[in-house]
């Protein structure tokens, strides 16, 4: 809660409101029972005639009126707070994810990060909302009560002072045994609750196994046990809002045969003092037990806090840009790799210092097991991500030189599952181009890549949309519309993650011809599953659990790296045996 | 509102529980009307020097309403709650009676998991509906019911104005605050919706929309979209807080105008003066129980919607032929199936593109069949048509030379051993889950299927929800494991030990092989090696056969499974 507290003291003209907003409702609370009191002393006691109270009851109505007003306004300040903070938390994680690819996309929690960016910051609207309006009131409103109780009758006013602070204590004490018997129970309740699921995501199952009928008892007893737990919790909780109410009617009760006493017995009261106290006794408990309802709201909002901060302190491994441009020399840059290396932080997979060079319009295979760093090398030279050591230099600068959008303009990457745009079929490959192109130039470039037969297909041809809510496109399309996409683009380098199966015959031998063709123009780097392409490469960096452990053509590493050809062997084994 | 009866009706099994919620209710509510009117009346009492006899009586009054109040306060928590927890757990009960007999077709229309998720959520999220839509209202006319009724004694006016503050407090001001909010609530979903949309087009995009230098784009199209869902969602807060300080004045005239009128009648001599403090106590509590209406109908909505969500999915399952097939033969279970399939095509609800065209296949009793072809291919499919998980197809599936839509579901189910792409575990230990295949299985029986599958697991190890305590391969070999106990004489393996390695594979290949030997076995296979011995081959490609016959016809063919072949032979996983 402190992040969230320093997050509302730090806003000082909302808390400035708010403080004002709380005296005029504590003027108002007090205002009304005084117009109250008056009009039945007049009435009751005095015997006076109605035109007589016809200017208090307009008083009165202006004052309830206002009251009413102010609760609005104070709730309003609230709600348009709690908008502020939400945005800043959200437009901060924005900005965090955008620096940080590695956090962001690599470890391939994104279902996780879309929960934190909707509903954690979701659920921090409460605290601004409902409790910490609440609290500045409650700090302010019993005090003015207490005070204008005193002014008349300093007893009722003992009274009030030393029945109150019960009601924060016994709040902190059952609010504290609530919360561990119900920490116990959490992890009961959580099974009970994921039983239902469980079962109804098994049913499938149980039908095939002709066991579904006998799961309706299950069901049942497991949502009665559910239920007692649950109750068992919320007895504690329910016990406690009863001590709290006992003490605020037994303190009333108490006040009420003060004055009534000191009235009738000592007439040491006038009624119209009494009828005043009696008046604001519910109102002073009521607001501090509000608090109480407000800080469990509070509560909730605390958890998903700290959720978003802890995204917001993840350490960031930013990629730095310069300013300089690819020079263009007619052929593809020249690229090094000098001792690069990079961690997914600590005691984490990590690749390391890996060196050589790939030469302009060369033909560059990265091989290795699953799991040896070939996709981190990849994003390394692609600049998503930016090695912890060592550089990779690009004609002789290193790559942090250049601006960012100059590099990425040499650059086509075509991964194992490329990303569709929403967008039409002609949108989606026309993407990494920045002048405008033709429709014919976007048609000559998907004929290439072996798709307009597909798209033709289509009623829309390339004007269908694709992407999130449009036409979802197979794996074997995804890939060819990645191609049309480096056909349009002409590239000097390409990054090329090769399908390790599931590809159709034809998607394979266009895939194949392709990349054969792309490679007359550009640099081309491939995670390689395929022995051809191996055998192709100009050059091999083999890679071994993060490091380098053989370069060379295939002949030269079957020759000299006894772990590549053990590779080669198990390969070629696994397919008799 | 049909489904909400449904609901309702089942709440009213609770009936000991939900009379003594309003009870209770009732007794708190007017413990604290009695408590302020009795310390109003009190005061004046005292004011004008009355006889000490009433001042006592009104005095231990005052403490037997205060402990009332508080009392009846925890009793309507403590029965309201458990009303509420019971009727889940019949909702739970009965939503499943309804569901099983749609099981499995039923899940064919939503391919992700998710609706399961919303299915609980929706039954969590009705826990609402007692505790907020149907009582409440109920305490507060009766509560309302009783001060008016006590007013009346006092003056005839007073209790007229009361009885307009209720009707304006508690169904005019919800009734129009309703009106405004459904459209905001049905905007803030869709807006939700988007951002949600957005947000994954970010995460999922990272790389392509980094590499092709869209994100700035995509950044600043999120951060929109986020401010017009605040902004929603604050207009919506905003109408909220203003009904309900609507509803607090209303309340607040309201006592205004007692005050007011009991002020003219006492002038009048109408009315005596020592009752006004009491009315006006009377008329400043009583509206405690009906400011609170000005949220009712959010829940009423929200549960509104929560039932008709949860009781569509029986529904749309029930019209759609997901019911039980009208079958009432049962299937052989004793011998070995052929299997048969002529002219079959097959596309999915909804989707006009055929998952499987024309297909002709004849495995007889007995034999060995493999399913090969690129994902995507329909091989998937094919499998499920032959137990019934898709009933609308054109042509013809026989078992045994009967149609299977003549076959009653259970019994084709009873003769099939299945292992399917994602097989479900529950939570509970590796015997449980084991005696799903059979009752009655001894110890030796499944420790020796275990064995035979290469797990070293103890029958009591703990297996989590959907299994996410074991590796794929594991549960793969756990899902052999419970087809093997099982025994029937149809096997039916869809992709089995894709995350099995090549070495454990065959052992376990091995161990299926010889137990059913003499049994039909389909197998689709994500590798294209060890396929030597089988009876015959089946290559997919786009929804139809494309080649089919044993692995040396096929190699000699040298045709699509030869290319198919030649390519896995040069790639390295």
């Amino acid at each position: 809660m402190k992040q969230l507290k320093e997050i509302a003291r730090n806003k000082k003209k909302q808390m400035y409101l708010l403080l004002l907003l709380s005296v005029l409702t504590g003027a108002a609370v007090i205002a009304q029972a005084y117009y109250i009191v008056a009009i039945v002393d007049l009435i009751f006691l005095q015997g006076a005639p109605f035109q007589s109270i016809v200017s208090l009851m307009g008083v009165l109505a202006a004052v309830l009126a206002a009251r009413a007003a102010f609760s609005y306004l104070n709730g309003r300040t609230g709600i348009k707070l709690a908008s502020e903070v939400k945005a800043d938390f959200r437009q901060s994680l924005l900005s965090k994810y955008r620096r940080n690819p590695v956090q962001a996309s690599l470890k391939g929690q994104s279902g996780k990060k879309v929960s934190v960016l909707l509903d954690s910051v979701d659920e921090i609207d409460s605290y601004f909302s409902q409790y910490y309006p609440q609290m500045i009131q409650t700090s302010v409103v019993p005090l003015m009560i207490l005070g204008a109780v005193f002014y008349y009758n300093w007893v009722s006013g003992l009274i009030m002072l030393i029945t109150a602070p019960f009601i924060p204590l016994f709040f902190i004490i059952f609010g504290s045994a609530a919360q561990k018997k119900s920490e116990e129970q959490l992890e009961k309740l959580a099974a009970f609750s994921g039983k239902f699921l469980d079962i109804l995501q098994g049913l499938s199952t149980l039908k095939l196994f002709g066991r579904a009928r006998a799961q309706r008892e299950a069901i049942r007893n497991s949502s009665l046990e559910y239920r007692d737990a649950t109750m068992t919790v919320l007895k504690t909780a329910f016990l406690s809002s009863l001590m709290l109410e006992f003490i605020s009617m037994l303190s009333i009760a108490l006040i009420a045969l003060e004055v009534g006493l000191r009235l009738v017995l000592y007439d040491q009261l006038t009624f119209f003092t009494a009828f005043f106290v009696l008046i604001l006794a519910p109102e002073f408990y009521n607001s501090l037990k509000e608090l109480g309802t407000a800080f469990h709201t509070g509560r909730g909002s605390t958890g998903a806090a700290a959720k978003v901060i802890e995204e917001l302190e993840e350490k960031e491994q930013p990629v730095k840009w310069g300013n300089k441009q690819i020079e263009k020399r007619g052929a593809p840059p020249e690229i090094q790799l000098r001792n690069v290396g990079f961690s997914y932080g600590e005691g984490a997979f990590a690749l390391k210092q890996v060196t050589g060079t790939i030469k302009p319009l060369t033909e560059t295979a990265v091989v290795g097991r699953s799991g040896s760093g070939k996709s981190t090398l990849l994003h390394l030279l692609s600049g998503i991500a930016a090695p912890g050591e060592g550089d990779i230099v690009v004609n002789g600068e290193t790559l942090s030189e250049y601006e960012e959008k100059s590099w990425f303009n040499e650059l086509s990457y075509i991964s194992q599952n490329p990303y569709l745009f929403s967008g039409t079929i002609a949108e989606n490959i026309a993407v990494g181009v920045n002048e405008t192109v033709t429709r014919e130039e976007i048609e000559r470039a998907a004929d290439k890549a072996g798709i307009s037969e597909m798209v033709a297909g289509l009623e829309k041809g390339y004007d269908t949309t694709v992407g999130e809510g449009g036409r979802g496109l197979s794996g074997g399309e995804k890939q060819r519309v990645a191609l049309a996409r480096a056909f349009l683009k002409k590239p000097s380098v390409i990054l090329f993650d090769e399908p390790t199966a599931g590809l159709d015959l034809r998607t394979e031998q266009i895939l194949q011809r392709s990349m054969k063709e792309l490679a007359e123009t550009s640099t081309v780097i491939t995670v390689a599953h395929r022995l051809h392409t191996i055998r192709r490469a100009d050059q091999i960096l083999f890679l071994d659990n993060g490091l380098l452990a053989g370069r060379g053509t295939h002949d030269e590493l079957m020759e000299s790296v006894p772990e590549y050809r053990n590779m080669v062997a198990v390969q070629q084994g696994g397919d008799t045996g | 509102m049909k489904d909400l009866k449904i609901v309702m009706k089942l709440l009213m099994k609770e009936r000991k529980d939900v009379f003594l919620s309003i009870l209770f209710g009732f007794l708190a509510g007017a413990g604290a009307v009695a408590l302020f009117a009795n310390s109003g009346y009190l005061i004046s009492q005292a004011a004008i020097a009355s006889t000490l006899v009433v001042l006592t009586l009104s005095i231990a009054l005052m403490k037997i309403f205060s402990v009332t109040r508080a009392v009846s306060r925890y009793g309507e928590r403590y029965f309201s709650h458990r009303a509420t927890f019971t009727k889940l757990s019949s909702l739970r009960v009965y939503f499943f009676e309804r569901l099983e007999p749609l099981a499995p077709r039923v899940f064919n229309r939503y391919r992700s998991g998710d609706i399961l998720a919303r299915i609980v959520g929706d039954v969590e999220s009705l826990q609402n509906f007692f505790l907020r839509v149907y009582y409440p209202p109920i305490v507060m006319v009766i509560v309302f019911l009783a001060t008016i009724t006590f007013t009346l004694f006092f003056s005839v006016y007073i209790a007229l104005i009361l009885a307009a503050g209720l009707f304006i407090t508690g169904f005019l001001v919800p009734l129009l605050f309703a009106l405004k909010q459904r459209k905001i609530q049905s905007e803030l979903r869709e807006m939700r919706g988007s951002l949600s949309a957005e947000a994954a087009e970010f995460f999922y995009g990272f790389r392509d929309l980094k590499l092709y230098q869209k994100l700035d784009e995509q950044e600043q199209q999120l951060g929109s979209v986020s401010n017009a869902y605040i902004s929603e969602q604050e207009k919506n807060s905003l109408q909220a807080l203003f009904s309900q300080s609507v509803n607090q004045m209303i309340a607040l005239i309201i006592s205004w105008f007692v005050l007011g009128a009991g002020a003219y009648l006492i002038a009048g001599g109408e009315l005596d003066g020592i009752f006004l403090a009491m009315l006006v106590m009377i008329s400043l509590t009583v509206f405690d129980t009906s400011t609170p209406m000005a949220a009712f109908p959010v829940h009423l909505e929200d549960s509104r919607r929560a039932a008709s969500r949860l009781f569509s999915v029986v529904e749309e399952g029930e019209s759609s032929g997901a019911e039980p097939g009208g079958g009432t033969t049962k299937h052989n279970l004793q011998e070995a199936p052929a299997v048969e399939m002529n002219n079959v095509s097959f596309s999915f609800p909804g989707e006009e593109r055929k998952a499987l065209k024309d297909i002709n296949l004849h495995l007889p009793a007995g034999s060995k069949t493999a399913i090969v072809g690129p994902s995507g291919s329909g091989k998937s499919t094919l499998l499920q048509l032959l137990f019934k998980m898709y009933p609308e197809y054109e042509g013809e599936v026989r078992l045994n030379g009967r149609l299977v839509e003549n076959l009653e579901d259970e019994s084709i189910w009873a003769g099939i051993n299945p292992v399917l792409q994602s097989n479900h575990f529950f939570y509970g230990t590796v015997k449980e889950n084991l005696l799903l295949a059979k009752d009655d299985l001894s110890d030796e029986a499944m420790n020796d299927v275990l064995g035979k599958v290469k797990l070293s697991f103890s029958l009591d190890k703990q297996i989590l929800e959907k299994g996410e305590n074991l590796s794929g391969g594991e549960k793969q070999r756990l899902a052999i494991a419970r087809a093997m106990l099982k025994g029937a004489k149809l096997w039916l393996l869809d992709e089995p030990t894709s995350s099995v390695d090549v070495l454990t594979e065959r052992l376990i290949f091995d161990h299926l092989f010889e137990q059913g030997k003499d049994d039909t076995l389909v197998l689709i296979s994500h590798r294209l090696t060890g396929l030597e011995n089988m009876d015959k081959i089946i290559v997919m490609e786009q929804g139809r056969i494309i080649e089919s016959g044993s692995y040396e016809d096929l190699m000699s063919r040298k045709g699509y499974f030869y290319e198919m072949k030649q390519i896995e032979k040069s790639v390295f996983a």
